[in-house]
């Protein structure tokens, strides 16, 4: 079947009153997602899979998928208008959104993250129709050779992302890797630092380690502080002047390019798009001195960007089987419990659930646009609940989510436990995402590394056989040496620079 | 008169047990399915089936069946719960093979339980092993295959899912039948054996008709065997024996209850599990998922079991060593 037919046939899925129902309600939940601060994408979607397990495959994932990108859409309200991320990929649009809040342009800015975050999410899912059959091919050609240099080059980009501190995010990757290899030896199966505990034969599971780290530290930190007040103001005015738009307009369209393209990297996160986005947008301005004082390309390049990346990634993931987040990873525990494998055999035994879900992505931004600028100040009022009452729930909800993954009170015990280890990290200035990323990039790394060393019989040279791993761990060798080169290079060269300046 | 009262006393208790037994199962009280494995697989989609069949056969009586996922630790966390689980007929669970048995077989796993821990109720479904290649494969027959891993020990690669899963098993009673070597390459389910095989990565597919039927009938696999003596529905005249190979290897699905379950109640519900396992409604939706329904009774289940436990013994040792 050709592209378009097989998204006809998607839509023909999508369009089902059930299915759009279910679209309906992600995109819903995911925006409330959104804009409460102690609940991220990633912990939002973990807490509904159990809620899925009743609903046929398809309509599951349609739900989960778009609470997953409409968190994306939420998390711009509570930036704009409190000056708290309502999540991470959000953060950024704090430094204009709320200064043109601050002005009494909140609905501008609203508006145009609303349009530029449609556009970047609708750009992406075309690239996902696109790539998808022509990348589905590549990717039978990646075995476990392949997929090991894969997540090494992955592992040493989330490394480069490293924030203000290499050496701290480095402790973070260790110890990420280091709660992965909990549970059974993936070829030899003997227990390793299970402490006899049978709970831990399968592993530290990674929903209730990201909801502790993302979610329960996120409630402990809120909780000790003052309620942010939300800026009242008159959204009378929604719609963007003609000079915002014009403004917008190029932003947008770099926030998609960035996006799209850090979307499709394993390891990149939507926090690394926006960041990277709005960086971009103050490089290229004319005016770079009124950054941060609500330049409106300062929301309008990040919001999209986030939303690009969010529908990017999951190219990787429908085609490969590859999580490139913490939130996909999420996504795609969803559609192993619904007995689905994300991988070049989806498109072929599930094409009515892989296009299905393709399909909701367009008609999910659609109802996501139409959501959002109406409901506003309903979103407004939401955010005035008293945050002790708020967390207090969100909490609670979260104790339910993590319990009915898996039916046992011992990862109720492994989120709360990962919610302190999450709140000291936070207070000693420790970045979270490397944790996760190497705790779900981890094991499959050391599986596809045994695999591909129970394929030669111990013979390591096969790690460098296939011309597709060879070019990648090169990459990842020169990515890894070259902060080192530029060291050394400076302090041999001191002459060279100071001719330079 | 203290005597006289103890033996007053064992009487009750013994009538009370034997009132328990004749009224089960008591109107309305529901029945706990444990299942070792999460909701939404296709064992849980089967034993769903299953159990909304058993409901069917027990509206007299309005018993509920309540499936309760406990999965973890490849079935040992849900095997474990079954075999502490009162034995009064309200608990019963899922107990699949071979992973029941290689689970007390483990030293290392430090299980709780072992065969004579379950009383068998009734066999659901035999999903017989197979051997495939890729249908571009110059390997046409299971004898090429053998005749590739003679010339060249250990070069051939044979995937399977997991340490210790039936497929592992297969492969290693395949070398020791036919003293042969392949490089077994684990993967973590089926799907991903499947994705490998398709790229060209692994050269011997070891799995089930079940997870094989799909890309079989689709012609991009070619199934070289089927691992047992008894002709299959989905894929006929394959069968191991047939080709002179002894090779018998499974993945199959029983009911049991925790041993000391009154022998009436026992009975009860083998009955109530026959009569719904022949439901054609029952068949016709285990078949739509590409599983063989094979019923057998509790002494032929136990006969099974112990029959493959055997089989798996001398198979551990070569297993677990690297």
């Amino acid at each position: 079947m050709d592209t378009f037919s097989s998204l006809m046939m998607g839509f023909s899925v999508a369009l089902t009153p059930s299915n759009l129902l279910f679209a309906f309600a992600g995109s819903l939940f995911g925006t409330i997602v959104g804009i409460l601060p102690g609940l991220g994408p990633a912990a939002g979607t973990a807490l509904l899979i159990p809620l899925t397990f009743h609903l046929d495959p398809t309509g599951a994932i349609i739900m989960l998928a778009a609470i997953y990108y409409g968190s994306q859409y939420g998390g711009t309200i509570t930036s704009v208008l409190m000056n708290v991320p309502g999540e991470a990929a959000s953060a950024i649009t704090c430094l204009d959104g709320y200064q043109m809040a601050k002005q009494g342009r909140a609905g501008a800015a609203l508006s145009i993250a609303a349009i530029g975050s449609f556009i970047g999410g609708t750009v992406a899912t075309a690239g996902l129709v696109v790539a998808a059959q022509p990348l589905t091919r590549v990717a039978l050609r990646f075995g476990p050779v392949e997929f090991f240099a894969l997540t090494v080059l992955g592992i040493v980009l989330v490394m480069g992302l490293a924030g203000k501190s290499m050496i701290k995010a480095l402790i973070m990757a260790v110890f990420g890797l280091l709660i992965g290899m909990v549970g059974m030896d993936p070829t030899r199966g003997s227990p390793r630092f299970t402490f006899g505990l049978t709970e831990l034969l399968d592993g530290v599971g990674f929903i209730p380690v990201i909801m502790g780290l993302f979610g329960v530290a996120e409630v402990f930190e809120n909780l000790q502080e003052e309620g942010q007040q939300v800026i009242e103001t008159t959204l009378s005015s929604l719609r963007p002047t003609a000079q915002d738009l014009k403004a917008s307009g190029w932003a947008i369209g770099r926030g998609t390019v960035v996006g799209f393209l850090l979307g499709l990297v394993p390891g990149m996160t939507g926090t690394a798009s926006s960041v990277l986005a709005y960086v971009a947008e103050r490089k290229s301005s004319k005016y770079p001195e009124k950054f941060g004082t609500g330049v409106i390309e300062g929301v309008a390049g990040p919001e999209t960007a986030n939303n690009a990346h969010a529908n990017a990634a999951l190219i990787p993931l429908f085609t490969m089987g590859i999580p490139a987040s913490p939130s996909v990873a999420v996504l795609m525990g969803a559609f192993m419990m619904n007995g689905l494998i994300p991988g070049p055999l989806l498109f072929k035994e599930h094409a009515s659930v892989a296009w299905g879900v393709i399909a909701s992505l367009y008609i999910g931004n659609v109802i996501l646009l139409v959501l959002n600028l109406p409901l506003i100040p309903l979103w407004v009022k939401f955010l005035k609940i008293p945050y002790t009452i708020l967390m207090t729930v969100v909490l609670a909800v979260m104790m339910v989510g993590a319990y009915t993954v898996s039916n046992t009170v011992f990862d109720i015990f492994v989120m709360l436990l990962f919610g302190v280890v999450g709140y000291v990290l936070r207070k000693l200035d420790f970045p979270l995402a490397p944790i996760v990323l190497t705790l779900i990039m981890g094991p499959p790394m050391e599986k596809s590394l045994r695999q591909s060393l129970e394929m030669s019989q111990g013979d390591f040279s096969i790690l460098v056989a296939s011309p597709i791993a060879a070019t990648l761990l090169a990459i990842s060798g020169i990515i890894l040496v070259s902060p080192m080169l530029k060291y050394v290079w400076k302090r041999w060269m001191p002459q060279t620079q100071a001719q330079g300046v | 008169m203290k005597r006289i009262v103890a033996i007053v006393a064992i009487l009750l208790v013994c009538a009370a047990a034997i009132a328990s037994a004749a009224d089960f199962p008591a109107k309305g009280k529901s029945i706990t399915m444990i299942l070792g494995t999460s909701a939404g697989g296709s064992t849980d989609v089967g034993a769903r089936i299953l159990a909304a069949a058993l409901e069917k056969d027990l509206a007299a009586t309005g018993n509920r069946i309540q499936v309760e996922n406990k999965p973890g630790a490849g079935w040992q966390i849900g095997l474990t719960a079954l075999a502490r689980s009162k034995p009064d007929g309200y608990t019963i669970g899922f107990t699949i093979l071979p992973q029941t048995i290689t689970n007390y077989l483990d030293p290392e796993r430090k299980a709780v339980f072992d065969r004579k821990s379950f009383q068998p109720l009734g066999m659901q479904v035999v999903d017989p092993g197979v051997i495939a290649v890729k249908a571009s494969s110059p390997y046409k027959t299971l004898k090429d295959v053998l005749d590739a891993a003679k010339a060249n020990p250990g070069k051939l690669k044979a995937s399977a899912t997991g340490i210790l899963s039936d497929d592992h098993l297969a492969v290693l009673q395949l070398q020791k039948l036919t003293d042969t070597k392949f490089a077994i390459v684990q993967f973590d389910g089926s799907a991903k054996a499947m994705t490998a095989l398709l790229g060209g990565h692994t050269d011997v597919y070891f799995g089930n008709i079940g997870d094989t039927f799909p890309q079989a009938k689709a012609g991009e696999v070619r199934v070289l065997c089927v691992m047992d003596d008894e002709e299959s529905k989905f894929l006929p005249g394959k069968t191991s024996f047939s080709q002179g190979i002894k090779l018998e290897s499974s993945s199959s699905r029983g009911l049991s209850a925790p041993v000391g379950t009154p022998k009436e109640i026992v009975d009860f519900l083998a009955g109530a599990i026959k009569k719904a396992i022949g439901d054609p409604e029952h068949t016709k939706k285990m078949e739509e998922q590409g599983l063989t329904v094979r019923y057998m009774d509790p002494a032929r289940m136990e006969k099974y079991w112990s029959e493959m436990e055997e089989q798996i013994k001398p198979l551990m040792g070569i297993a677990k060593e690297k």
